[in-house]
């Protein structure tokens, strides 16, 4: 178990959020209050960091999911960077992967 | 269970002289008996024990189902007898535990020979035409106490006991374990010592019976004294000239003077 | 001493001082043991009094007259007190010659208890002969009181731990009620069909989001879900609720299994806010009997869910795979993805959610995942619904804590030729 830990980088092109740890239903009201409380405008991209995320349930899931309701209420966009494997593979059992764009790393998410 | 460890049993004495089983009643352990047992000990092989929630027992060992009733005191006794195997032992009961006596001879017969009861009370509360000592109201004003001084009687008693200048024989092994004892349990053994009632039990005692009662008891009166001798058949009275309810401790000789002629003239 | 005012200094200097304070005092043994703050008794080796202070006798309400060569010391105690006294504090006495610090309860004039610490000392005369006992009584009210507010205190603990004990289950109960009411009490009987369900709890305190059910559509055709609400507890409960009852009506209108979800998919994005998305997964189907045969026809779509594992009687076991499909409750416009299959005798479906793949196992807590079920059901291949349950039902309890999710199960099948299905007909 370990406990959610989100640092937030601001960019040219929106903010960036690093999430490590566990996003699960203990802590993945974090991640939804943390997303609403950011100042996203319309035309920037919000990119999800998930290289240093351990672990990630149904819960943590609804949170990305809703990180993303608020980016399309905002008209931004969102984007999700390096995704582990096995969250990856949930992403894509559930279709998931045609909700959310997916980068490989940061750097291409904020590139693109 | 290892029964001599659980009843921290002690034997001392001469191991080819005839059984004394020395039995402690409420309120005390063993450590009871520390000044008349030497006297017992120099011709007759004598058995010490704390009854399951009393002394230097397996404290582990208690059960409320088991020893809020005087049948279960008494099976530690007849336990005891069975796991030395005494044969034709004098049981010599203190208080209630000369009540405790009663119930185990009658269940183990061929343990128990004899029965001494040093202060004993059958019951402590006054009845219609029997005088206990305690009014109804004083057993529940004690129960009471109990209950809400139990800080005042666990904490008081764990006493250095350091060596008597009359008695030095007893030198420097006194334990500082007497009379401690685990309040919770000292309750059950206190709410079963004075809610019981062993009168009807008297009048089948079998064997050859001594009854030693102090001149001044305030919790075993001399009523009672007279009682217990005039229902146990065959029994004799010896009424020794001391105050309060524990002549082996206030008066160690005439105690052990009046055991060791009753333990004599059996032989 | 009195400076600084210009008056004279006191006359006789420091020898004066001592006769003043003397005189202040008027000490003499007399008063200090009378007066003392403290009781003092002294009494014969029986406890009889003989000699007794005022301080003592006050707090006792008695005069020296009713107390000295009249009483014993045993008699200002309460009877509890006095049996202490008798199987404790005298025989302590007797063998050390001195008690420290005993507390007991002095029985007071008005019938009222006064708390004491009492110390009593044996003193011996030229030969060593016990004469009399000189005991000192101190009042103990304030540490009698601390005792008691220490002793409530426990007692009130004791009784805040034994109701949320009772309080808790209580709760236990009622989330078990309200459980079972999310799920089916029995599944009804299918004509040539066996169907064995079971749904397993990770936490009896938590209400899990997994759900099923199987029911008559009418015209010897069948329709069953099965699926998995994301998060847990009463909102989750909700979401699941609304789930079923909306399969369920959705069913009856219009069975086909991309339509069914399709509706409750639109529900779900109606009913729940942007700010609490809610969402499941689920597989939808339908069961008909092939006219005049002994085989089923089943038919069914995936919304985000893991694959069915089709058993066959000849000891295959493959999972019919639905990609494509999206979480249900997330897309305006989602896909969900059809498959179909037929089930004949010896065959069966196994529908499962993802609390039995998600499992971890290995002191690494690695996950258990798809291709282990697939070899663990297949062993299982033409046997009996039931026995494929319950031995997943004995796999999951043996996951033990490594579970941390419930988990729901359904198998239909079609019994062997020549075994009876379960159950009456």
């Amino acid at each position: 178990m370990s406990p959610l830990a989100i640092t937030t980088r601001d960019t040219a092109t929106g903010p960036v959020l690093h999430v490590a740890g566990d996003l699960d239903h203990g802590t993945a009201d974090e991640l939804r209050a943390l997303a609403a409380a950011l100042p996203l405008r319309a035309g920037q991209r919000l990119v999800l960091d998930l290289s240093r995320l351990r672990f990630c349930d149904s819960s943590g899931l609804t949170a990305l999911l809703a990180a993303r309701n608020l980016a399309l209420a905002a008209r931004a966009d969102i984007a999700l960077a390096a995704v582990p494997v096995r969250t990856l593979r949930t992403i894509r059992l559930v279709g998931l992967d045609r909700v959310f764009a997916l980068y490989p790393d940061t750097a291409a998410a904020l590139t693109a | 269970m290892d029964v001599l460890r659980r009843n921290n049993v002690t034997v001392t004495g001469d191991p080819q002289g005839p059984a004394v089983v020395l039995a402690h009643g409420f309120g005390c352990d063993q450590n009871l008996w520390r000044l008349t047992a030497p006297a017992l000990a120099e011709a007759h092989r004598v058995v010490l024990f704390d009854y399951v929630g009393a002394g230097r027992s397996d404290l582990s060992a208690f059960r409320e189902e088991r020893y809020r009733d005087l049948a279960g005191y008494a099976q530690d006794a007849v336990e005891v007898c069975r796991a030395l195997d005494l044969r034709d032992a004098v049981f010599v009961g203190h208080s209630v535990s000369a009540m405790i006596g009663v119930l185990a001879a009658r269940q183990a017969p061929e343990h128990i020979g004899a029965l001494v009861m040093v202060a004993p009370s059958p019951r402590y509360v006054d009845d219609v035409g029997y005088r206990g000592g305690f009014s109804a109201e004083d057993v529940d004003e004690l129960l009471a106490s109990l209950e809400s001084n139990y800080l005042g009687w666990s904490s008081a008693m764990a006493p250095v006991i350091m060596g008597n200048p009359e008695r030095p024989e007893l030198g420097r092994e006194l334990t500082n374990s007497f009379c401690a004892t685990d309040p919770d349990m000292a309750r059950v053994f206190a709410r079963t010592t004075f809610l019981s009632d062993s009168r009807s039990d008297l009048a089948s005692v079998r064997v050859p019976t001594l009854v030693l009662e102090c001149a001044h008891d305030a919790i075993a009166p001399r009523e009672v004294g007279a009682f217990v001798h005039a229902a146990i058949p065959g029994s004799e009275l010896v009424t020794l000239d001391a105050t309060g309810h524990c002549p082996q401790l206030s008066a160690p000789e005439a105690t052990s003077a009046a055991i060791l002629e009753f333990l004599a003239r059996r032989r | 001493m009195m400076c600084g005012t210009g008056h004279e200094p006191e006359p006789g200097g420091a020898g004066g001082t001592d006769a003043v304070f003397a005189a202040l005092l008027e000490d003499s043994a007399e008063e200090l043991y009378e007066t003392a703050p403290c009781g003092y008794l002294s009494t014969l080796m029986d406890g009889t009094i003989a000699k007794v202070n005022a301080t003592l006798l006050g707090w006792l309400g008695l005069t020296r007259d009713e107390v000295v060569g009249r009483m014993r010391f045993a008699d200002l105690l309460t009877v509890g007190g006095r049996l202490y006294h008798e199987t404790h504090f005298a025989p302590l006495l007797r063998m050390q010659g001195s008690v420290g610090g005993i507390a007991l309860e002095l029985r007071t004039g008005e019938g009222g208890r006064l708390p004491v610490l009492v110390s009593s000392a044996v003193k011996r005369g030229g030969d060593g002969e016990p004469l009399l006992i000189r005991t000192t009584v101190f009042d103990a009210r304030d540490r009698h009181a601390y005792e008691q507010e220490l002793l409530r205190r426990r007692q009130e603990a004791e009784q805040a731990r034994r109701q949320a004990e009772t309080d808790r289950g209580r709760l236990q109960e009622a989330l078990a009620v309200l459980q079972r009411s999310l799920l089916p009490a029995a599944l009804p009987t299918v004509p040539g069909l066996e169907a064995v369900a079971h749904y397993h709890t990770a936490s009896p305190d938590q209400l899990g989001g997994d759900f099923y059910d199987l029911f008559p559509l009418g015209g010897g055709r069948w329709a069953f879900f099965l699926g998995d609400v994301c998060g847990k507890g009463p909102k989750a409960a909700a979401v699941t609720s609304l789930t079923r009852y909306t399969l369920h009506a959705a069913a009856l209108h219009d069975p086909d299994p991309v339509a069914v979800l399709t509706t409750l998919n639109t529900v779900l994005l109606e009913r729940y806010s942007a700010g609490d998305p809610r969402f499941c997964t689920a597989v939808v189907g339908t069961l008909e009997a092939e006219p005049g045969g002994d085989r089923f026809t089943v038919r069914l779509a995936s919304g985000g869910h893991p694959p069915a594992l089709v058993l066959r009687a000849n000891g295959d076991c493959d999972f019919l795979p639905t990609p494509g499909g999206v979480l249900v409750g997330v897309l305006p416009d989602p896909t969900f993805t059809p498959a179909a299959t037929t089930l004949s005798p010896g065959d069966a479906l196994l529908l499962y959610t993802d609390g039995l793949t998600e499992a971890r196992i290995g002191p690494e807590r690695a996950l258990y995942g798809e291709e282990a079920l697939q070899e663990f059901a297949a062993g299982y291949a033409g046997a009996s619904p039931r026995a494929l349950v319950e031995a997943l039902t004995g796999l999951l309890d043996g996951f033990g804590d490594g579970l941390d999710d419930d988990t729901a199960l359904l198998a239909l099948g079609v019994p062997a030729p020549g075994a009876a299905a379960d159950g009456p007909r």
